[in-house]
Order: C-alpha cells, then sequence, then structure tokens
C-alpha cells in the first residue's frame, strides 16, 4: 500500500486496446447519438456490438453473466477513453451504468440471467422511471401506485422528465406498492417492458435540444417477478442505484474534448496578428480548465477507488457530482469568454467556432446541477453524511 | 491506484501529529514566535532533527534516511496543520534539495550531512526589489568573476528564513540581460560573510522574511553549484518542489481549518438550534471539504509525479499550487464566516491560518503565475 496514480500493465494494456478501436470506430455519428439523448439508432447499437464483439465490453462484470470478473477499474477506463473522445458514456449507459449494477447487487437469479448478458454485451437500454411532477428532489412524494392483482401488479399514474423511455426496452420504475405506511417503506422498483399496453409517452424537448418524456400508465400489468430486489425497498434501492451511478455517470475525462477544442482555437484565432493563445486573459482561463479537469478527476480517481477496494462511501461520489457538475458551468462560460462574440454561433451558422459545441454546451450545462439529483441537496447530503452534521 | 499511505508514512504521520501538539502548544505561543526575530524554539527544531526529519528524503549515504519526496510531503502536511514556524521548508527544500539534484559531490558530501542533523540552516535568495510580478528568472544581482572567487552585489526581497540562515544559496547574474533564463547562476554563500546586510521585512504572516543586501561580497568559486551561467533549471526544480511542499502544507491548513469550524458548527447553538444546522452554514461546509478533497489528491499526485520523476511532473507541480492556494483561500475564508465574531480575535487560532494561508498563495508563485506556466506546458 502506497500512493500510486498511475495504471498498472495490465490496466494500461486494456486502456491502449480501447483507444486503439475507438480512434478507429467512433465516428461523430455515434458519438453524438450518446450525448444528444435523442435516441440510439442503428449506428449506435452497431457501435455497441463491435465493441462487445471486440471483447471491449463488460470486463469488469461476473464471469456468469458474461463479463471477465475483473475490478471496476476496467470499466472506469472505458469510460474515460470514450469521455475522451466525445463519446460521453458507453452505448445503452443506463442499463450499463446505472440499472445493471442494481440488478447484480439486489435481483434474483432469474432476473439476473434475464437481463445481465445482455445489459454486459450492451443490448438493451433502460429509462430511469423515479421523477414525478410532485415528486423531484424529494422522491418520498411519489404517487404512483402498483395494486397488486394476483401474480400480477396493475400499474397508474405519470412520471416526467424519464429520458431514454422513447426508444429503451424498458423502464426501471419505482412506485408505490403499500400506501398504508411511510413511502420510504411502501415503495418498490420493477421492471416493466416499455412497450406493454398501457403505457404511453410523450416527448419533452429540452432547451438544448435533447430528448425526455412524460410517460404514462394506465391500468399497466407487471408480473411480480419483475420486482427488483424486495417488494417495499424500493426507496433504498432506488437510492444505492442512484448512488452508485455517480461514480459512472460524472466523468471529468468528457471535458478533455473541450479543453483540447479550445487550445486548438486559442493558437489558430488570430487577433491584430498575434494568436490568442498569448494573451493573458485567455491563457490564464484556459489553464483554470486544465487545473479544474485535473482535479475533478482525482475525485473521481478516488471515489472509484474506494468502490473497487469496497470502502464505505459517505460521500466521495456526491462530491464528484456536485463538483463534476459545476466544473463544466464554469468551463462553458469560460470558452464564451474566450470565444467573445462568437460564442453565440450555433452549429451551421456562417462563422459558428469550434462547430458550434460552446454554444449548445451552454444551453445544455444548466441542466448538470439538476439532474440526477440538484447541487443544492448535493451539499446537504455532504455535509450531513459527510461532516456528520445535524439534519435541519 | 491507491489513495494510501505507506505504513511508514502513516507512524510518521502520528508522531508529528503528537510531537507538534506539544511543541507548539497554544495560541499565545504562536503569536510570541510572529514577533521574536528568530521565530522558532529550539526545542522545535531539536526535536524535529532527532525525529530525523531534516534528513527525511535524502539518500543514506548523505546522512539522511532515503525516504523521497512524497514522505516529506506528508511531514509536510502535518507542519501545515499545525502551521508550524521556523526554517525547515527554507532549510530542507530550498536550501538541501538545490544542493542535492544540482550541487558537486564534494558540495552534498559537505552540507547535506550537516542538513540531516538539524546543524546547518539555509535558504534561497532568489526574488529581488525588481520582481514586481513574479518572476524567478528576473535577476539583476549581479556576480564578477575576479581571479578564485566572485564578487557579489545587488539586493535580494522575500528571502525565507535568512535571519537564521548558515547559508544561503544565491541566485545571480553572470550574463545575459536581466530577464533572461540564461545566464543565472548559483552561489552558496556564507551569511556571514563581510559586506551582506539584512533586515527583516514586516509579513501578514509573521514569518521571517528577509531583504538581503549583498555588497561586494566575495565568493570562492567553489561555492558554484552545478555549471556557472545555467542556474535556471536547478531553480525551476527547486521550485516545483516548493510549489508542491508548499501545496501540501496548505493542504494541513485546509484540514485544520475545516476541524475547527466544523466542531464550531455543532456546538454553537443561535436561535435555538446548533449553526451547523442551518443550510447556509452546511453549504459552507460542504464547500470547504470539497476545495480540501480536491486539494488533497492533487497535492499527492504532483509529489507522486516528482518522487517518480514523471515527464508531466512539472505541469502538476503547477496546478497543485495553482488550486491549492485558491482553495486554502476559500476555506481559510468560509472558516471565517462560520466562526463569526470569536474567529475575528488575535487569541484565537483562526487568524493564524487565515494570515498563512496569504503567505501560501504569494509564495513561489502565485495561481495566476501558475497557470500562466500551465498553459505553456499545454500547448498555448
Ligand atoms: C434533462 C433532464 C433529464 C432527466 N432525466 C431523468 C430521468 O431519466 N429519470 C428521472 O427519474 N428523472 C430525470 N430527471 C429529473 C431530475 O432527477 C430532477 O429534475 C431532479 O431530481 C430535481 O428535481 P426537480 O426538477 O423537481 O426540482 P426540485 O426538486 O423541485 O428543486 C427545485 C429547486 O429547489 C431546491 N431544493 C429542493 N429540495 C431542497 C432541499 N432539501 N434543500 C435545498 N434546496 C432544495 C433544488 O436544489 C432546486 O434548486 C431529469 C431532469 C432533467 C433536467
Ligand atoms: C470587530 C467586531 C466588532 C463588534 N462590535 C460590536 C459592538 O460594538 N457591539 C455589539 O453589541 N456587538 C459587536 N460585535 C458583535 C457582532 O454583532 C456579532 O459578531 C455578529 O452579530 C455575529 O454574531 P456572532 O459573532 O456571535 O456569530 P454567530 O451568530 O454565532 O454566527 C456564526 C455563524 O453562524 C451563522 N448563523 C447564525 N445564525 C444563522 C441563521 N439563522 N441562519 C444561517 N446562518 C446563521 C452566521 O451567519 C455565522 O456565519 C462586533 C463584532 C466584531 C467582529
Amino acid at each position: 500500500m502506497a500512493w500510486d496514480f498511475g495504471l498498472s500493465k495490465g490496466e494500461e494494456a486494456y486502456r491502449q486496446q480501447v483507444a486503439k478501436f475507438l480512434d478507429r470506430e467512433l465516428t461523430e455519428e455515434i458519438a453524438r447519438q450518446t450525448w444528444e439523448d435523442l435516441g440510439l439508432w442503428k449506428e449506435g447499437r452497431e457501435f455497441a456490438r463491435k465493441l462487445w464483439e471486440s471483447g471491449l465490453l463488460g470486463w469488469s462484470w461476473p464471469e456468469e453473466y458474461g463479463g471477465k470478473g475483473m475490478p471496476p477499474i476496467y470499466d472506469f477506463i472505458l469510460l474515460d477513453e470514450l469521455g475522451k473522445r466525445w463519446g460521453a458514456h458507453v452505448p445503452n449507459d443506463v442499463g450499463y451504468t446505472m440499472t445493471g449494477h442494481t440488478i447484480l447487487r439486489r435481483g434474483s437469479e432469474e432476473m439476473k440471467k434475464e437481463f445481465l448478458p445482455r445489459i454486459i454485451r450492451g443490448e438493451i437500454e433502460f429509462g430511469l422511471g423515479y421523477t414525478e411532477p410532485e415528486a423531484g428532489s424529494d422522491l418520498s412524494r411519489l404517487k404512483m401506485y402498483a395494486q397488486e392483482d394476483g401474480d400480477y401488479f396493475v400499474i397508474n399514474g405519470q412520471k416526467t422528465f424519464n429520458t431514454e423511455c422513447h426508444y429503451s426496452e424498458y423502464h426501471w420504475l419505482c412506485c408505490l406498492t403499500d400506501k398504508t405506511v411511510s413511502p420510504y417503506k411502501g415503495m418498490s422498483l420493477f421492471i416493466v417492458d416499455m412497450d406493454a399496453p398501457g403505457i404511453t409517452i410523450r416527448p419533452m424537448i429540452t432547451m438544448s435540444g435533447e430528448q425526455t418524456n412524460e410517460v404514462f400508465y394506465d391500468d399497466v400489468r407487471v408480473h411480480k417477478s419483475r420486482i427488483v430486489g424486495e417488494k417495499n425497498k424500493g426507496f433504498y434501492h432506488m437510492m444505492e442505484a442512484l448512488g452508485s451511478e455517480r461514480n459512472y455517470v460524472f466523468v471529468p475525462s468528457r471535458y478533455r474534448p473541450y479543453l483540447e477544442m479550445l487550445i486548438d482555437y486559442a493558437k489558430n484565432t488570430m487577433y491584430d496578428d498575434k494568436p490568442l493563445a498569448e494573451n493573458p486573459m485567455v491563457r490564464d482561463k484556459i489553464a483554470q480548465i486544465a487545473v479544474e479537469i485535473e482535479t475533478a478527476q482525482l475525485l473521481a480517481d478516488h471515489a472509484r477507488w474506494m468502490e473497487w477496494a469496497q470502502m464505505t462511501m459517505t460521500c466521495e461520489p456526491e462530491i464528484t457530482k456536485v463538483v463534476v457538475s459545476e466544473l463544466e458551468q464554469k468551463m462553458v462560460d469560460s470558452a464564451m469568454q474566450i470565444l467573445d462574440l462568437y460564442c453565440q454561433l450555433e452549429e451551421g451558422s456562417k462563422y459558428a467556432p469550434c462547430g458550434g459545441r460552446i454554444e449548445w454546451e451552454f444551453l445544455h450545462s444548466f441542466m448538470t446541477t439538476i439532474g440526477a439529483g440538484t447541487s443544492e441537496v448535493g451539499r446537504n447530503v455532504i455535509a450531513q453524511r459527510g461532516l456528520g452534521l445535524p439534519r435541519g | 491506484m491507491d489513495f494510501t499511505y505507506t505504513e511508514e508514512q502513516k507512524m510518521m504521520k502520528d508522531a508529528a501529529h503528537g510531537f507538534l501538539k506539544k511543541v507548539c502548544p497554544n495560541v499565545e505561543w504562536y503569536l510570541e514566535m510572529d514577533k521574536d526575530e528568530k521565530g522558532y524554539t529550539d526545542e522545535l527544531w531539536q526535536g524535529m532533527a532527532e525525529l530525523g526529519w531534516m534528513g527525511i528524503a535524502f539518500p543514506e549515504k548523505y546522512g539522511g534516511i532515503g525516504g523521497d519526496f512524497l514522505d516529506l510531503v506528508v511531514l509536510l502536511e502535518e507542519m501545515g496543520y499545525k502551521a508550524v514556524p521556523g526554517p525547515f521548508f527554507s532549510t530542507v527544500i530550498l536550501g538541501g534539495y538545490t544542493i542535492l539534484e544540482a550541487g558537486s559531490e564534494d558540495q552534498k558530501q559537505e552540507l547535506l550531512p550537516k542538513i540531516a542533523t538539524g546543524e546547518l540552516i539555509m535558504t534561497m535568495a532568489l526574488t529581488e526589489p525588481g520582481t514586481t510580478r513574479f518572476d524567478p528568472f528576473l535577476v539583476e544581482t549581479e556576480a564578477k568573476e575576479n581571479g578564485d572567487e566572485y564578487i557579489l552585489n545587488g539586493t535580494k526581497l522575500f528571502v525565507s528564513d535568512a535571519n537564521v540562515s548558515d547559508y544561503m544559496i544565491v541566485a545571480a547574474r553572470t550574463a545575459g540581460n536581466k530577464l533572461s533564463r540564461d545566464g543565472i547562476t548559483l552561489f552558496i554563500t556564507d551569511s556571514k560573510s563581510a559586506g551582506i546586510k539584512m533586515s527583516l521585512l514586516k509579513t501578514v504572516a509573521g514569518d521571517k522574511q528577509c531583504e538581503v543586501v549583498f555588497n561586494d561580497v566575495k565568493i570562492p568559486k567553489a561555492n558554484v553549484i552545478g555549471m556557472v551561467n545555467e542556474g535556471a533549471s536547478a531553480i525551476e526544480k527547486t521550485l516545483q518542489k516548493a510549489a508542491v511542499g508548499k501545496s501540501a502544507e496548505m493542504l494541513g491548513g485546509c484540514h485544520r481549518v475545516m476541524e475547527i469550524s466544523v466542531a464550531y458548527a455543532k456546538l454553537r447553538v443561535q436561535f435555538g438550534k446548533p449553526i451547523g444546522m442551518f443550510q447556509a452554514v452546511q453549504h459552507h461546509c460542504a464547500n470547504m471539504k470539497m476545495a480540501t478533497e480536491q486539494s488533497n489528491f492533487i497535492t499527492y499526485k504532483a509529489a507522486w509525479m516528482i518522487a517518480n520523476d514523471l515527464e508531466e511532473a512539472p505541469k502538476f507541480a503547477a496546478i497543485a499550487k495553482a488550486w491549492v492556494s485558491d482553495a486554502y483561500k476559500k476555506v481559510a475564508s468560509i472558516g471565517h464566516q462560520i466562526l463569526g465574531g470569536t474567529g475575528y480575535i488575535i487569541e484565537h487560532e483562526m487568524p493564524i491560518y487565515s494570515r498563512r494561508a496569504k503567505a501560501g498563495e504569494y509564495a513561489f508563485g502565485n495561481p495566476n503565475y501558475q497557470r500562466d506556466l500551465i498553459a505553456t506546458q499545454i500547448g498555448l
């Protein structure tokens, strides 16, 4: 045991393999499908298949479900390499990095056999069904209800902001199964076929053009074998899933392409016959972006390391989440100051610098401190769980 | 990847914690050290020497313990936690490491063992009155060859612990114009040499920074470190270690400020509850925690890179110094906010840290300077 910030030989060899594959196969079209959340279509799915067939997916998953039984760092290496190339995340990432781990930890053997091999191969996708009109940060206010009926549950109600649902195979649904007790003790998690009769999906388009959805359930019948983990333990399973996704979703390497893009811009854009790279303000802002990416990367590395060393985490992944999401907003603001007037130009406009990515990122950056838990709630968690301050 | 201390480092950290608590007993003591010309006690210096700290990172053949830069950083973090005054940093990093990296075998044989035992106090005289923006290569102090000697003339500023030093490593110009990287030579200079005049500057942190005036000071040629005119790269290497070493001290300070403030937030009752129950205070505390965690890992990563002599070490040294300087400043100001009026009183521990945070921020290049170095490193 000693401080060590490097990769082992085996890890580095895997990283190089992944890098080589991605440099060859990851086109802009596919990258866009992952980052824009419009849907993983033919090209994206084809890319996932190739990734699996090249033997690069699933290293950190148990062998019995098709993985290689290696530690989580291999999946993190994959995420980091994708991030460095605008890849944003693995194709079908809700399954691979969010719900899959909870199925592995909490699901029945039958459920694991049904879902894990396809998740590991990157074949299926889930949409997260937590948020409701009256339940955002406070998920104890869920209203949606599943009424038991023999071997089935009959579900009615509405979800909102459920991204991916318009192209995912499954809905990862949290709803009440017992209304007579405190909501914390009366919720369950279900896996529902997205095309089950009675489900209606209505698109909600965000200010940056991504699609998320309202999902309506009208007497949707779901077999009880589709409960994940224990009935009425859904709140805790959901919190666990939200906790573990932190380490996989907030990937600082995703900002490295922006950094490189800005360095490139500054070197190749002239003012008064001199490159912007010589301007002290420009240098300072770009360097600060580099500083924040490196320090955020270390937060992620540390929380991930805790995960595979099986240490108890209190607020470490939460810290990564808050820091990374705020980094994104600061980064965009700095980038826009560097681009000055041109920062307003969107993709496709005459004169748009950096392919319009900065303008898009500005629009997108508002959601980072909200989605998957707001910065305020994050800070509450850090103060209370991390530092032991009393609940208000 | 591994985010843990070695067993030896853990033991050393615990020992340091206990020892420093004893020798730096209370706020009154710090205030005395501020006023004291020397600024530390023999008990402190001798104790550190007995624990082997001055030689922790030097090879055994020079009287050291054979540890590495990471071991030293572990100690510096503890020293920052206790806001330890005195010439340890100047002696070991500015003096010892420069000689270890760039000195001749004779110079190493002669000086390092004495540093390791605590017999010698050293520092580096680099900055000058012309350095109105930090720039290690702005050197106007002049060294003229004269037979077997060099004759030194000029003024150095912000020289830490020169007043208690036995030797100073002086950067002087032997060629080139006042800003050129080439033409700087490093001289081991006896601090008691004829023609040297020193005076203490009054500083925000009460640390001992001096003005040192050289007036026809004679230095034997044998005292040149490395090659004549080629001192810049040794200076650069020392400054990288100094940046990370200072980051480690500041990191220790962040930890202490957070500890005091969070403890206070749990105890102090206003409006019928502990102030730590108010969300505004909780968010302050969360901000401290985030800034400190980032400081922790970036400091150790930079130190690990230096210890392993990795290519990206200079970049990470600058990143660490830029980040941790900003973080400590922020943590200290939040600390003051949480402590309310109490923390503003001179007998409170808090001002010791906020004052040092300011000194640390400007030592060896402030964050703006570091970001300029980073910009160059990333290709701008
Ligand atoms: C683009 C996008 C995609 C999304 N995708 C999904 C998805 O796929 N599945 C899904 O289930 N959800 C999804 N969400 C929903 C997301 O999880 C919620 O938006 C988020 O949890 C916040 O809830 P809210 O929007 O209702 O805000 P609210 O909870 O109403 O919060 C409003 C404000 O009040 C603050 N606040 C609330 N409680 C506290 C408190 N205790 N202390 C201090 N401040 C507080 C918040 O921090 C925020 O500033 C998505 C959201 C967006 C924007
Ligand atoms: C130099 C100086 C001169 C002064 N002169 C005078 C004077 O002449 N006469 C006089 O009577 N007083 C004087 N004061 C006292 C001053 O008014 C108090 O320091 C001030 O009201 C804050 O109280 P406190 O220091 O006890 O901090 P606390 O009230 O203990 O506050 C500690 C922290 O908790 C936070 N906090 C407290 N309550 C809440 C809440 N409800 N919500 C969120 N956060 C909260 C505070 O904002 C602060 O960050 C002076 C103070 C100073 C520093």
